[in-house]
């Protein structure tokens, strides 16, 4: 029965399973892996429907080397999410060759519950949950159809499993909830490579990048308590970039020197929003211009920027305050020498427009202005797929091709202004959002990335200069996707009055649908990672005190278990003391068995009483007289309707009077 | 440790026990590994997924559980054998309340005899077999009722289930021996019917079973339908089988013999009486005398 070998239907139930097991894996995994898997479960398919040879022994162990030798070559170890799910899903491929019995299927079915785990460890979006939930039941269906390959047809088991499934939903509700979790983690995360997680670069290159990021991958979300700043207005800073050689732009080494504290004289009204936000392995916090504190967890870099102390591999989400409107301190020498700092060769053109812009105006707003003006009046054309420039970027962008976005002006401007002395730096971040009236909340997308610059002015400390906004201000006033939409439609940008570029870009029916669901989506992703992803330790206590329970710990947990195992035991030990005292006809029959047992007369379990008796007698002639008189009493207590207290009795005396003699010395 | 046999047994909590099987504990094993992996990345969905496997296991016991809770078991007929042949018992299983059974396997002595599916109401028969050596009666083999359902993960199985039911078994006839020339055999007047009789005494409507030999052809020539020739009366031979003519012999070699003779009479269909101590069984003839006769040998004390 252990061994039996399950029919074509249980064999290719499973064969589904493991492929929907597989499957989310598929872009995670090299191709050789993919192409293993696919071999190894087409030829169980064909070895079970269309009656093709399966392979040998020789075959089969020679492919598992050489499969786990390649894995541990290509990963160089077989530990870790990456290595670890390439290597079990290599191995359960493997186990399809030679599945036979009943023993291989399971294996090969508790295979893809390590291989649900491993899915779970790249992506738990909603999708993914819904998706592994249908593939448990649907596993749940298969170990029925497995186990009882007869008198169980595919929409019985179906049914089956989705019953106890659904019977498990507030069991396991209730185990989730309670369990305790611990904060930090067992044994850490192996390295692994993450090519899946891109971000912002700590390094601005104008001229040597084609596109900018088309990903619509959100980077983080942001709830407003309270009032709401225009759009044009939402800056999130992420990265200041202060030292240049002319074509790079970087944070500079000296720049860890400076002093990252975050006091500068707040005007206007405070903005306090909440960012949730996506995992990244950057880590850099954005933040609405300034920030007044540092949430836990997180500490301030030199240009009041917010970072997290440690990199995190799961969403985060904080809580901050800020100011749009502000004065910054004076600068120091150091502040001064990075924000001042020019790459060493720099064109005669850039050097003689710089000096044409310092003799506009004798402050230095007034340069600045002038420089946008520049920028605005000139033809210069806001542009996301920009030529490449050469040696010189800044003279290139400047006097030739004229055609870049944001980091290509943002470059130029503040390159401009160094050389009209104007201390000055790049500030790199996001710029906008998308507003979900679904769930009242911004989504912040990858494609929304910014670059503008920042010029510090004696009376006003820094100030925000954005160049884009005076080329493209449908940029700023209207987001990336509007732009997106008229550089497809052919309109040049900085050209269109901003009600007629709103009613070009106004989107048609469907179009609006598909937005609509969209963000209905995007809600769910958020309520999803609020209520369940995000569910740790701290939301656990909340809970219970709202439920009005003690508080759980590991110790508690055991002392409770502890304590329900105890008081099981002896309720269990309870009823059975009574269930045999309840007897006492039984017990003392049992005890007459005994003494004869010690005597050397096994009574046989199956063994009626008169039978035992007459075995007895036959051997021990002595014993007749004291066996048939128990034995008849008992008998006829138990079976003859003899009733009362005094039989009881009597025979209890009996059955303590019987000594028999052991066999040896009576022979 | 077989209960008291009784006429019927209803599987109760008590009588049940359920362990994880080999597949459990491995199954028990990922889980661990589930909940360990999901400490470490601190991974709701993992986590999820662990306490969900978990509860469709815990949930699936009580699938395995009901699958026997609550089964009748009874006993149905069993016809006497001779000792040294094959009794075979019925056991009966009802399923009057409760769901759908699935693959209830029943085991004899450790062995698979049969694996059942019952719907709600729905009842079988499986038929037990045991050797049997001596005369008297005989105990039905006791039965453990075990299933994996649904999951395979869980084994749950019965106490041995003995029922009252006893099978009574002759004793082993003897070789043929001439019968007792000694005993008394003289003719008796013959009253009532038997197919060896010389008179005929009328027709009857043909029934299942009776043999075409005596079918009345001219009868059913003349358009009657099928009718018998019924006979009876004449002088037919009546034969006391006795215990005490069987001098010298152990106690079970004369139940043999007197047993060999009751099925010799029987097949030449005289008239026999049985005589052994304590009991007298004045001659007759026919199915129910030679049970009555052999049960009388089987039961025969000593």
């Amino acid at each position: 029965m252990m061994d039996r070998r399950p029919d074509r239907l249980g064999m290719n139930s499973l064969l589904l399973i493991a492929a929907l097991s597989l499957a989310p894996l598929v872009p995670r995994l090299p191709a050789w892996i993919v192409l293993v898997c696919a071999g190894c479960l087409l030829w169980r398919f064909a070895v079970e429907n269309r009656a093709w040879p399966g392979p040998g022994r020789v075959l089969r162990l020679g492919l598992t080397l050489v499969v786990v030798a390649a894995v541990l070559e290509y990963y160089g170890t077989l530990l870790g999410r990456d290595a670890g799910s390439a290597l079990l899903a290599s191995l359960l491929a493997l186990k399809f060759l030679e599945v036979r019995k009943l023993r291989d299927c399971m294996v090969a079915l508790f295979l893809c519950y390590l291989l649900l785990l491993a899915i779970f460890l790249y992506s738990q979006s909603p999708a993914i949950a819904l998706y592994s939930a249908v593939v448990v039941v649907l596993s749940m269906a298969t170990l029925v159809r497995l186990n009882h390959s007869t008198g169980t047809d595919l929409r019985y088991a179906l049914g089956l499993a989705s019953t106890l499934s659904l019977k498990a939903v507030p069991l396991m509700l209730i185990m989730f909830m309670l369990f305790p979790r611990i904060p930090g983690t067992l044994w850490g995360f192996p390295g692994e490579r993450d090519g899946d997680v891109t971000g912002m670069s700590e390094v601005m290159e104008p001229g040597s990048v084609r596109h900018l990021s088309r990903s619509y991958a959100p980077v983080f979300r942001v709830e407003f308590d309270g009032p709401v700043p225009a759009r044009s207005q939402m800056y999130w800073r992420a990265l200041v970039l202060w030292w240049t050689d002319g074509r790079r732009w970087e944070r500079g080494v000296t720049s860890s020197a400076l002093d990252p504290g975050l006091s500068f004289a707040r005007q206007g009204a405070p903005i306090k929003y909440t960012v949730t936000l996506e995992p990244s392995r950057k880590p850099w916090l954005p933040a609405l211009d300034l920030p007044i504190v540092a949430p836990r967890g997180t500490r301030t870099r030199p240009g009041y920027l917010l970072e997290h102390r440690r990199v995190s591999r799961e969403r985060q989400r904080y809580t901050l305050v800020s100011y749009t409107r502000y004065r910054t301190d004076a600068l120091d020498r150091v502040e001064r020498e990075l924000a001042l700092q020019l790459p060493a060769q720099l064109s005669l053109r850039v050097r003689a427009l710089a000096r044409a812009l310092r003799r506009e105006s004798t402050d230095d707003l007034g340069v600045a202005r002038a420089a946008m003006d520049y920028f605005r009046q000139q033809p210069f054309f806001y542009t996301l797929e920009p030529p490449l420039l050469g040696d010189d970027p800044v003279d290139e962008f400047l006097f030739s091709t004229r055609r870049g976005f944001c980091g290509y002006f943002a470059a130029a401007f503040v390159t401009l202004m160094r050389v009209a002395g104007i201390p000055s730096r790049i500030v790199q971040g996001y710029l906008g959002g998308e507003y979900n009236p679904a769930g009242d909340y911004w989504i912040v997308r990858q494609a929304d990335a910014h670059a503008w610059a920042e010029v510090w002015l004696p009376s006003r400390g820094w100030v925000r200069m954005d160049p884009t906004a005076a080329v493209a201000p449908e940029r700023v006033e209207l987001g990336i996707d509007a732009v997106r939409e008229l550089t497809l439609r052919g309109f040049e940008l900085g050209q269109l009055s901003s009600d007629a570029v709103r009613r070009l870009i106004e989107l048609g029916w469907f179009a609006g649908a598909w937005r609509t669901m969209r963000l209905y989506w995007d809600l769910a992703n958020l309520q999803w990672h609020r209520s369940v992803l995000g569910y740790d330790q701290q939301r656990q206590r909340h809970l219970l005190r709202s439920l009005r329970l003690p508080e759980l710990s590991w110790r508690g947990l055991l002392l409770t278990l502890a304590l329900v195992l105890a008081a099981a035991m002896l309720l269990l030990a309870v009823t059975t003391r009574r269930a045999r005292r309840a007897d006492p006809v039984q017990a003392s029959y049992r005890a007459f068995c005994r003494k004869l047992g010690r005597a050397g007369i096994q009574r046989h379990p199956a063994e009626g009483a008169l039978a035992f008796a007459a075995r007895t007698v036959a051997a021990r002639p002595d014993l007749k007289a004291s066996v048939d008189s128990v034995t008849a009493l008992y008998l006829r207590i138990r079976y003859g309707g003899l009733s009362g207290v005094d039989p009881v009795q009597r025979l209890r005396q009996q059955v303590a009077r019987f000594r028999p003699r052991p066999a040896r010395q009576c022979a | 440790m077989a209960r008291p046999p009784s006429a019927e047994v209803v599987l109760g909590r008590r009588q049940l026990y359920m362990l994880p099987t080999g597949y459990g504990l491995v199954f028990a094993l990922v889980l661990m590994v589930l909940l360990l992996v999901a400490i470490n990345y601190d991974n709701a969905l993992v986590y999820a997924l662990t306490f969900w496997l978990a509860a469709i296991g815990i949930v699936s016991m009580l699938s395995t559980h009901r699958n026997l809770l609550g089964l009748r078991l009874s006993e149905g007929p069993c016809s006497p054998v001779f000792a040294g042949d094959n009794a075979s018992f019925q056991l009966r299983l009802n399923n009057s309340h409760g769901p759908r059974r699935l693959r209830v396997s029943i085991e004899q002595a450790k062995r698979q005899v049969s694996c059942v599916d019952l719907r709600a109401g729905e009842q079988t028969c499986i038929r037990l077999e045991r050797g049997s050596d001596r005369r008297g009666y005989l105990a039905p083999p006791p039965v453990v009722l075990s299933t994996r359902f649904p999951l395979g993960l869980l084994y749950a199985w019965s106490r041995r289930v003995a029922l009252q039911q006893r099978c009574l078994v002759y004793p082993r006839p003897a070789s043929s021996a001439p019968l007792p020339v000694t005993a008394e055999a003289r003719g008796v007047p013959d009253r009532g019917l038997h197919p060896e009789g010389e008179d005929f005494l009328g027709l009857r409507e043909f029934r299942r079973g009776d043999s075409p030999r005596h079918v009345s052809w001219k009868a059913m020539a003349r358009g009657r339908g099928m009718l018998i020739k019924q006979f009876g009366g004449g002088y037919r031979a009546s034969v006391w089988l006795e215990w005490e003519a069987l001098t010298g012999m152990a106690t079970e070699e004369r139940l043999g013999q007197l047993c060999r003779w009751v099925l010799d009479c029987e097949r030449a269909g005289l008239q026999y009486g049985l005589r052994v101590p304590n009991k007298t069984l004045a001659p007759a003839n026919g199915e129910e005398h030679r049970h009555r006769c052999l049960a009388a040998l089987a039961l025969f004390p000593g």
